[in-house]
């Protein structure tokens, strides 16, 4: 980690912080890019509870995509689930594959409107890196450490927690990294569906033909994507480096 | 001592080991030699029983393996690999505690453990204790895995090619270092290798088999001298039997009264490196010297020729 590079970071994190507390102290950049006098600045809520509220969906979403995912990873690459790798393979694929604006008008006549139907459309979005990953992560694991662990008298359990779990956790955090970033930017559709979101701000935008508006939202959305891709980045390095190098994916 | 009683593993049609039948005694070395694909590796697989027997036992002390749970066993049994296998993502200390750990034993034993392990390996433990097995060499790589291997104290070792990953000049150094710590801990061991000069080196009792079949199971000399078949007598080398046959006694057995002038040679040296040192110096014969340094007589080529041929 060199010097200016981490001076960039606080850079970025201070620039977030400020403008989503005090977005009004930057009215100046962005009245050039409004008409006919509109607002330059959100003012239909605080960008700060619509950040937090983004982060609160997007990081539940994940967090149960993670639970799952690594769970199912786990199972079908035991003896025991091993039939099971193409079917959850596929089911995995099928959750990628599907558009989540389509999960979006499956989930609403069901759920209702709010944060419920976008959390599940992340949960289903974010699946599929961290299956993938954490498959990755347990099949690379060395069969030599495997049969040395066997041979020493270690039970299946303790294989699998304090073997193969651990030496796939920096191939897991990379899948968990890929679907939180992807996630923070999908998660802006759900404001098409009354999730409380950063996705509000852009919509409002649109629909007012504010340009203002949208690039306020998308700025603060990039700019915590860019943070979080950051510091997940630097915990998987810290989990590869005692396995003697950088094993993540990125 | 472990009896092998007609062991046999097949795979649907094809038999991987075939009625094996040997006993190993306490405290000694019995290597297994063989071409690749012959079971070796299979057979010493069986004893911890990483694979399952189809037919046959295995006793070890007179108790049946079947009788005890495997990972109970295997506690027992300690298992070296070649690469060895040890875990990247743990330190050498937490990788030689693996099996005390396993056990629960409490930490000041299972420190006071590996502390005496990597002393006896010549291992500084405020230098590698905490070392990861990364930043380590092939030979102490080596070191590591044995140590972690004995760390429970196993009455019996069995290691499958330990040494193939080492080159030849720390492979000599790590097979005295075996031997020296076995004479020491007086541990029983079953060794794979497809080395020969290994075989020869290490075994007490040198263990061929051939497709499947254990064809012969005796001391290196016996070997030499008494081939059962003519894969033994192919496989130990009709070129190199005389100095095979050489390197198994030692210059005290050839020592005879008499003066000799040069540089003495020492009485547990091998009669292989004797002649060795006879031919290049263009001497007859050599002063042979005692542990303490006195000489205590000479040895010459045709009293060591002698050694080289089967009937003595």
């Amino acid at each position: 980690m060199t010097r200016p590079s981490s001076l960039l970071r606080v850079a970025a994190l201070a620039l977030l912080a400020v403008f989503v507390t005090a977005p009004h102290l930057f009215a100046f950049a962005f009245e050039p890019l409004t008409e006919n006098e509109a607002p330059a600045i959100y003012n239909q809520g605080s960008l700060l509870s619509l950040t937090l509220s983004h982060l609160v969906t997007v990081f539940g979403a994940t967090l149960a995509s993670t639970a799952v995912a690594v769970l199912l990873g786990v199972f079908v690459t035991r003896p025991s689930g091993l039939e099971f790798l193409p079917l959850s393979r596929s089911l995995v694929h099928i959750g990628q594959t599907f558009p989540p604006i389509a999960v979006l008008a499956i989930a609403v006549p069901l759920v209702g409107f709010g944060a419920k139907p976008t959390l599940i459309a992340l949960f289903l979005y974010g699946l599929l890196p961290i299956f993938e990953n954490t498959l990755t992560g347990l099949t690379q694991v060395s069969p030599l450490t495997l049969e040395a662990a066997k041979g020493m008298g270690m039970s299946p359990r303790r294989r699998l927690f304090e073997v193969e779990l651990p030496l796939a956790l920096p191939v897991i955090l990379a899948g968990v990294r890929l679907s939180v970033v992807i996630n923070l930017g999908t998660a802006t559709i759900g404001s098409t569906v009354a999730a409380k979101g950063l996705g509000e701000v852009i919509i409002a935008g649109l629909q007012s033909n504010n340009t203002a508006f949208i690039l306020q939202g998308g700025l603060v959305v990039a700019l915590l994507a860019v943070l979080i891709h950051d510091g997940l980045m630097t915990v998987e390095r810290a989990a590869a480096r005692k396995l003697g190098g950088f094993a993540g994916v990125s | 001592m472990i009896e092998i009683e007609r062991l046999t593993k097949r795979y649907g049609n094809s038999t991987v080991v075939d009625g094996v039948t040997m006993r190993v005694e306490e405290g000694s070395i019995a290597v297994v030699v063989g071409t690749s694909g012959a079971g070796k590796s299979t057979l010493l697989r069986m004893i911890n029983r990483l694979i399952e027997p189809t037919s046959g036992r295995v006793l070890i002390d007179g108790q049946d393996t079947m009788s005890v749970p495997e990972d109970e066993l295997r506690h027992r049994i300690g298992y070296v690999i070649q690469g060895y296998g040890l875990f990247p993502h743990r330190t050498v200390a937490e990788n030689i505690a693996t099996v005390p750990r396993l056990l629960g034993w409490n930490r000041k034993r299972i420190a006071d453990r590996v502390e005496e392990l990597l002393d006896l390996y010549q291992l500084d433990p405020a230098e590698f204790a905490n070392k990861y097995p990364h930043e380590l060499s092939g030979g102490q790589q080596q070191r590591v895995g044995v140590a972690r291997a004995l760390a429970a104290r196993p009455a019996l070792l069995l290691m499958d090619e330990p040494f193939g990953a080492l080159d030849p000049v720390i492979r000599a150094k790590a097979q005295d270092d075996l031997l020296a710590i076995q004479r020491r801990l007086g541990t029983t061991i079953v060794l794979v290798t497809h080395d020969m000069e290994e075989a020869f080196h290490l075994g007490d009792r040198i263990a061929v088999m051939d497709q499947a079949r254990l064809l012969q199971y005796a001391p290196p000399a016996e070997l030499l001298t008494r081939p059962a078949e003519a894969f033994v007598e192919r496989l130990v080398g009709s070129a190199e039997r005389p100095f095979r046959l050489l390197s198994l006694s030692t210059v005290r057995d050839a020592t005879e009264p008499g003066p000799a002038s040069g540089e003495p040679i020492e009485a547990s040296a091998n009669l292989r490196e004797a002649l060795s040192r006879l031919v290049w110096c263009g001497r007859d014969a050599l002063p042979v010297a005692g542990a303490d340094g006195a000489v205590m007589g000479r040895v010459s080529i045709d009293g060591i020729l002698r050694f080289g041929r089967p009937s003595r």
